[in-house]
């Protein structure tokens, strides 16, 4: 439990804090602005506009729903790997392949020794900082998987990638604390793609975390967590940001097992669907959680970024994540494992 | 020694141009119902000829249609049978790609064919395709099944019938042997099945091996009524090595093995030998890198005098779809440098 932490970082957040995952859709003129862009229709400068833009948007419709602890929405990204593969020396831009369905992405290849010369978040988290008085959290896509979303034609083998990876993280962790940041997000969705790695990707961690005053979250999704649990409890973070609705909240079965022992950000809604999730199912997901876990760990947010869905869809999806959260945070007895 | 350069399945459906994205184009302005399904299925056949022929161009012998019209290995099939419903998503084995997992509300059944149109557009592409002449007469198509196991091992079950995972195989593998029947018929003369669950997951062989079953009971009888086909079975995505003994003694035809994982496997195949042909992936489906041709060259000529018949199919150690389309077409031209390589290899060693 890390109460106590947030409380010493300055962090007053009230029971069942609720955030996001990273990213929302991006609105039709700011698509229309990037694709503008990529034809030179438009100057960098009048993009980067358009973004701030969005973002600010975001930052009010966040406050507007009453979110706890806000993400700037990434108005900035196109793919969370690439978007920092773009920027740091070591990386190539790849072709295009396919992540699911219709969806598809730049994966980067990694030609030559990965160097971190400057920041690369810190910027947008200080205006997203700038829009709000609410924590804004830092957003970074972890070590392992951006070894292991990229191509390796460097480093000898795949620990080699990441480990080199992870110093370069560190550099930007360091960069948004000295920054003010007190909330930071490590996005590793590929943490369990391979469960006879978990050491690297827990060592990869160590490096990017240890010895740093900020509370982190780890984010991981759609994957074989029965392969690495308990283990993944290992990870030197605080939070682990799960996606738990897609998949029918089959993980608890696994914190069953074994207790969960960090604070969780519990995804309530499921963000790969169209469908909007009436109230009582997700305050219900919410309630099974808090069977299991207790109340003081869990924080509410939807499975993974919501960039997928409109930007109705996303509102209306923060909205019943924002409800569930209010309406046990109400109940005097809020259940308690 | 009789080498030949093979697809292991799926090829990309993109490239970076503007006209090699006309299927994701096509695909999202029908989401917006601003274009027809019959647009649609013109936009798959477009990137259907144009995968047939860059691995004709490419140098492969035997094709596949590139699994374009495929959203994921698992509810392309699932989701044709009745009794399946297509739920979330869920990662496919360590790739950042990812299927929709089938949920079986009731016994999966098979309505009608689930490859056979799709095998009958491409064998007339095929046929179409201009063959370069050292080529002619030996350019064969393959249809790739996504095995029983592997289908069963990824469903979830919402009826009670179907809650283990053999109950969920058998059902599966009853459906897809019904479907082999139907492709050699359709003139299919080499299938491939995959099953890469099983090196993930030795512990449910006997689920596995049971399930593979029907299918083979279906090229038997097939065989017998006159219509002779190979059945390939592919394994990746995990190291093969502790069950390649009982890979090869099963009652297939070609046995299809991800060299990615092992190095020592070269070895292990070596020692053990196969009694049937094998399929090479030895150039990595899944990393940019290209390899050196002379040092694949080399692990060939390891194995090869062990495989029987001194016959393989040298391929990538996965379908292509992994990689950006000019690192798939360079790692096609990989595997004909390679068998050119294995060639001065061997005729200087004949000297």
């Amino acid at each position: 439990m890390s109460r106590q932490k947030l409380e010493k970082l300055g962090l007053h957040l009230p029971l069942f804090p609720t955030t996001s995952v990273g990213s929302f859709p991006k609105p039709d003129y700011l698509l229309k602005a990037r694709a503008d862009f990529n034809k030179g229709k438009i100057t960098e400068q009048q993009l980067v506009e358009l973004e701030r833009k969005a973002t600010a948007f975001w930052i009010a419709k966040q406050e507007e729903l009453d979110i706890d602890v806000l993400v700037d929405g990434e108005m900035y990204r196109g793919d969370m790997v690439a978007h920092f593969a773009e920027r740091l020396p070591g990386f190539t831009e790849g072709g295009v392949v396919r992540s699911y369905g219709n969806r598809y992405y730049h994966k980067p290849v990694i030609t030559g020794e990965v160097k971190w010369l400057k920041p690369i978040t810190v910027d947008w988290w200080k205006y997203a900082q700038s829009l709000t008085k609410r924590p804004v959290k830092g957003m970074l896509t972890g070590p392992y998987t951006l070894m292991d979303w990229s191509f390796n034609e460097h480093y000898p083998d795949r620990k080699a990638a990441c480990m080199a990876l992870a110093g370069v993280v560190r550099k930007e962790v360091e960069a948004l604390i000295a920054a003010g940041c007190k909330i930071i997000q490590v996005d590793e969705p590929a943490l369990s793609v391979r469960p006879e790695e978990l050491s690297v990707a827990v060592e990869a961690m160590h490096v990017v975390t240890d010895g740093l005053d900020a509370y982190f979250l780890a984010h991981a999704c759609y994957g074989a967590f029965e392969y690495i649990y308990p283990g993944m409890l290992e990870m030197p973070v605080d939070n682990f940001d799960l996606e738990m609705s897609n998949g029918d909240l089959k993980l608890l079965a696994l914190f069953r097992s074994h207790p969960f022992t960090k604070d969780i950000s519990f995804g309530v809604v499921d963000v790969h669907s169209h469908h909007i999730e009436d109230p009582t199912t997700v305050r219900k997901r919410l309630g099974d959680a808090l069977s299991i876990i207790p109340k003081e760990a869990v924080w509410v947010d939807p499975d993974c970024g919501l960039k997928t869905r409109t930007v109705e869809e996303a509102i209306e999806k923060l909205r019943v994540c924002v409800q569930a959260a209010k309406a046990y945070r109400n109940q005097p007895r809020a259940t308690s494992a | 020694m009789n080498l030949v350069p093979s697809s292991t399945g799926s090829y990309p459906r993109i490239g970076d141009s503007p006209d090699l994205q006309i299927l994701r184009r096509t695909i999202a302005a029908v989401d917006r119902n601003e274009r027809t399904p019959s647009d649609l299925a013109d936009a798959e056949a477009e990137m259907i000829r144009r995968a047939i022929e860059e691995q004709v161009r490419g140098g492969l012998e035997l094709v596949t249609d590139g699994l374009i019209k495929w959203n994921d290995p698992i509810s392309h099939l699932a989701g044709k049978l009745a009794g399946v419903k297509i739920k979330g998503l869920l990662r496919f084995f360590d790739t950042n790609f990812y299927f929709r997992q089938p949920e079986l509300t009731a016994r999966p059944e098979r309505k009608g064919t689930l490859l056979v149109e799709e095998f009958a557009f491409a064998l007339k592409v095929l046929g179409s395709t201009p063959t370069p002449s050292e080529k002619a007469g030996r350019l064969a198509l393959k249809p790739v099944l996504t095995g029983p196991y592997t289908l069963a091992k990824f469903s979830l079950a919402a009826i009670s019938g179907m809650t283990s995972l053999e109950a969920r195989a058998e059902a599966y593998a009853e459906a897809l042997a019904a479907e082999v029947r139907a492709l050699v018929e359709a003139g299919a003369r080499f299938i491939q099945v995959d099953e890469p669950a099983i090196i993930k997951y030795p512990e449910d062989w006997k689920t596995f091996e049971r399930a593979l079953g029907p299918l083979v009971q279906a090229r038997d009888d097939e065989a017998k009524a006159g219509k002779r086909a190979q059945l390939a079975l592919y394994v990746y995505f995990h190291d093969a090595a502790p069950l390649y003994d009982k890979l090869a003694r099963l009652p297939i035809d070609v046995l299809g093995i991800d060299f990615t994982y092992n190095p020592k496997l070269v070895d292990v195949v070596a020692a053990a030998g196969s009694p049937i042909p094998l399929g090479l992936g030895l150039v990595d489906g899944r990393n940019t890198k290209l390899e050196d041709p002379g040092a694949v060259a080399r692990q060939i000529e390891k194995m090869m005098p062990k495989i029987a018949g001194g016959k393989a199919y040298l391929g990538t150690s996965s379908g292509l779809e992994y990689l950006p389309r000019d690192r798939a077409y360079a790692k096609l031209e990989l595997l004909g440098k390679t068998i050119s390589a294995v060639r001065v290899g061997a005729s200087a060693l004949a000297r």
